[in-house]
């Protein structure tokens, strides 16, 4: 035991004189985190207001009914209203995206309305705002589908032989709706971007970070200092244990460090730090054990590099640390829980949104059994590998 | 002339012969194409989840939420599991018709819709939509309810009148119209990540390309060709010509790629290939600069690579200019990406032919020249040293 780690911190020396490990597993995830966090916007609540205009060229009581309604809907702070003079001109600031939407309430419209004509009123959105025209449109749609309510209900009248039509107008005018809807608000388990940055990234490079583990051992095999280690009195279990711990320590710390840096550079908000760091040392199992099981595939320490490079990048695509691939289609969000790289992500959203360790428990045993499993298989094919 | 391209041609062969070097260089771009196309490509739709009973008003409801324009449904089979994917923001919000949504409407009673909705505020605001659905199915029930308490009618008869009544009446319409010009409406799903791709990985290549520079002069090649009747400046070009080979061949290789495989509209072929050639002469450069200012391989490789990701996510290859904030729109302006990025925006979104990117074009040759002048000085001070 004392041979492996005699071992590790030969190699936690080595690895601190190394620049390019610096580089790779620090520098590299916090600059890119700080980069993103300057080039992306904020989307946090408030942003996304709806700027509308309503031109009521009819300035019945049937249409100042749609401004009462609209100013309902701006209290909440969902929507914008401003004044605009004219269809003309309303167009044209829609046209130009001063304005998302405008509606335009043509003369006659509250006459036509009350006394069963066909009437309508216009949505003129922008044709890059489809979301925002959706929702607007969807506000007049509920207020005319209000008003036509009452129509229906005179015709239904008229249809049933009911013959008090004023008291069937005023009670339908009156009528509370037969469907009302319920606000549940949702705590979010998704990521502020600079926490899904900063994670996504550390958890990325840390597959990097910890891959020389294995590759030093396949150098010291062509170096030549794996015979002569062996020619001492060390077993291949305390070398590859040594090894191990080496990688182990430093993708523990440069995952701390990265949490501490992110959280006082770019604001990130990793949450509970037991949480964290239960998180942290299931993902660096993870990452090591799957590093260590591709580089016993490899002949060389160029090609150990090279296909760890390979899927170390696949892993950390389809496992969502460039961009959410969770929230794309389901059959890639299925696939994308196949890599640590996922469980990692889902771990720390959820220790984010302040769930309990409890809850952490899902994510850290996908990590682990990537763990158990790529370092079973590892630690069998490496004994052999030093052996021979 | 002929020493020159034997040197640039070696160090196409050196990358062509690297397996692994393949996969980064051509199929992890496609597949990063793939990958975000099937994403983010396409018109975004919000997608709202509905949980409905199998009756026939809550599936009436669900129909009319399917037919609202600009809107995607997705069937969830219960609360729980609609509450889930609210939190993972795999749907933006969701509505919950309750079991007893028919049973409710039909006594007259007053029925009630969960809609479940993170914090954010187009979560909140797309209950506008619910609520549409809502309002023009109760128009019938809210004229028979209405109807039926006046004139004492059974309701559930006073309903299918209501119902007739409303397919018939004029009603109230409400006309949608859209203004301006689409910025994004003319692209195909894999248009938008194409470009960045592209810019991406040429350039990443291109720096990390250093590496093999570096990797010349420490095995002693570049002195040893010194000693032949070849003079350093053919040794600079022929670098240089070799980091460009290098950079166009991946290009076309992924441009052609990706018009073949995903059909990715590339714009006017031979803006297309300027804007190629003038981005490969900076990555050219650029990977001269980098391998004549660093000794050290290993250093050489992951500061190219952090470099390349840095410059690039600067430059709008990672996330689109467009939403990045007014200063930072600024800084980018000074990476070549922004400039091959907005090439192929007026190529590909505006229908532009070489003759209106000549600014984009300019820009990225006088920035090719800056850093291939800088890296000959610094190259020719290494190699001669």
């Amino acid at each position: 035991m004392t041979a492996a780690f005699l071992i590790a911190a030969k190699d936690l020396r080595l690895r601190m004189r190394d620049r390019s490990a610096f580089v790779l597993g620090i520098l590299a995830p916090l600059g890119l985190a700080l980069i993103f966090g300057q080039i992306l916007p904020d989307f946090g609540g408030g942003e996304f207001v709806i700027d509308v205009a309503v031109v009521d060229d009819d300035g019945s009581d049937v249409s100042s009914g749609f401004a009462t309604t609209l100013s309902a809907v701006e209290s909440t702070g969902l929507v914008d209203v401003r004044s605009v003079d004219d269809a003309g001109e309303a167009r044209r600031l829609v046209d130009e995206g001063e304005l998302d939407v405008a509606y335009v309430i043509p003369p006659g419209f509250g006459d036509a309305a009350t006394t069963g004509r066909p009437a309508s009123m216009s949505v003129i959105g922008n044709a890059d705002g489809q979301t925002a025209t959706l929702i607007a449109a969807s506000i007049a749609r509920s207020y005319a589908d209000r008003i036509t309510a009452t129509q229906v209900a005179v015709a239904t009248a008229i249809a049933q032989g009911v013959t008090d039509v004023p008291g069937v107008v005023s009670s339908a005018m009156e009528a509370p709706d037969p469907v009302t809807i319920a606000d549940i608000t949702a705590e979010s388990k998704v990521l502020d971007s600079a926490t899904y940055l900063a994670a996504g990234m550390a958890v990325f490079f840390l597959f990097f970070t910890v891959s020389f583990g294995v590759s030093s051992l396949i150098a010291e095999r062509t170096d030549g200092t794996l015979p002569r280690l062996l020619a001492a009195p060390i077993g291949p279990g305390a070398i590859i244990a040594g090894k191990a711990i080496a990688a182990f320590v430093v993708g523990v710390v440069s995952m701390v460090v990265l949490a501490v840096g992110t959280t006082v550079t770019v604001g990130a908000h990793w949450g509970n730090p037991f949480g964290v760091l239960l998180l942290v040392l299931a993902g660096v199992a993870a990452a090591l054990g799957i590093m260590a099981l591709v580089a016993t595939m490899a002949k060389t320490p160029e090609q150990a590099a090279n296909w760890q490079s390979v899927v170390a990048v696949v892993l950390g695509l389809l496992g969502g640390t460039f961009f959410p691939i969770e929230q794309g289609p389901d059959a890639l969000a299925t696939v994308s829980l196949l890599t640590p790289h996922a469980w990692f992500l889902r771990g720390v959203a959820d220790n984010a949104a302040a769930a309990g360790l409890a809850e952490l428990a899902g994510p850290l045993a996908g990590m682990l059994a990537f763990a158990l499993v790529a370092t079973g298989l590892a630690a069998t094919r490496l004994r052999r590998m030093v052996e021979a | 002339m002929r020493k020159v391209l034997a040197i640039a041609l070696n160090a196409v062969r050196r990358l062509l012969r690297d397996r692994s070097s393949i996969f980064f260089v051509f199929i992890f771009p496609m597949l990063l194409i793939l990958v975000i196309g099937a994403t983010f490509g396409g018109s975004f739709e919000p997608t709202l989840g509905v949980v409905a009973p199998d009756t026939a008003l809550a599936s009436e409801l669900t129909e009319g939420l399917r037919q609202t324009e600009g809107l995607a449904v997705e069937v969830v089979v219960d609360a729980d599991t609609l509450r889930d994917d609210v939190q993972r923001a795999r749907i933006v919000a969701g509505a919950v018709i309750p079991a007893d949504y028919d049973a409710t409407l039909t006594s007259g009673g007053v029925a009630e819709i969960d809609y479940v909705a993170g914090p954010d505020q187009l979560a909140r605001q797309l209950q506008a939509a619910v609520a549409a659905a809502v309002a023009r199915q109760s128009r019938a029930i809210l004229a028979a309810g209405v109807v039926a308490a006046i004139g004492d009618t059974p309701f559930d008869q006073t309903l299918q009148a209501a119902r007739a009544a409303a397919d018939s009446v004029p009603g109230v319409e409400v006309t949608v119209e859209t203004t301006g010009e689409s910025l994004f409406e003319n692209l195909g799903r894999f248009d938008l990540g194409a470009a960045q791709e592209l810019a991406l990985f040429v350039f990443i290549t291109s720096l990390t390309g250093a590496v093999a520079l570096i990797e010349t002069r420490n095995f002693g090649v570049s002195r040893r060709m010194l000693s032949t009747p070849t003079s350093s400046g053919q040794i600079i070009a022929g670098e240089l010509l070799g980091r460009f080979a290098v950079a166009v061949t991946q290009g076309l290789v992924v441009i052609i790629g990706a018009l073949v495989v995903f059909g990715v509209d590339w714009g006017d072929p031979i803006g297309a290939a300027a804007l190629l050639v003038a981005f490969s002469l900076v990555g050219a450069g650029a990977a001269m600069l980098l391998g004549s200012m660093l000794s050290n391989v290993e250093q050489a490789g992951a500061v190219g690579v952090f470099a390349a990701l840095g410059i690039a996510a600067l430059g709008g290859a990672m996330v689109p200019i467009e939403i990045f904030p007014e200063g930072m729109k600024t800084v980018a302006r000074f990476t070549p990406h922004a400039w091959l990025l907005d090439g192929f925006a007026e190529l590909v979104r505006r229908g532009g032919t070489i003759l209106d990117i000549g600014s984009q074009l300019g820009v990225l040759l006088a920035m090719a020249a800056g850093l291939t002048a800088l890296a000959t000085l610094a190259f020719r001070r290494r190699l001669t040293a």
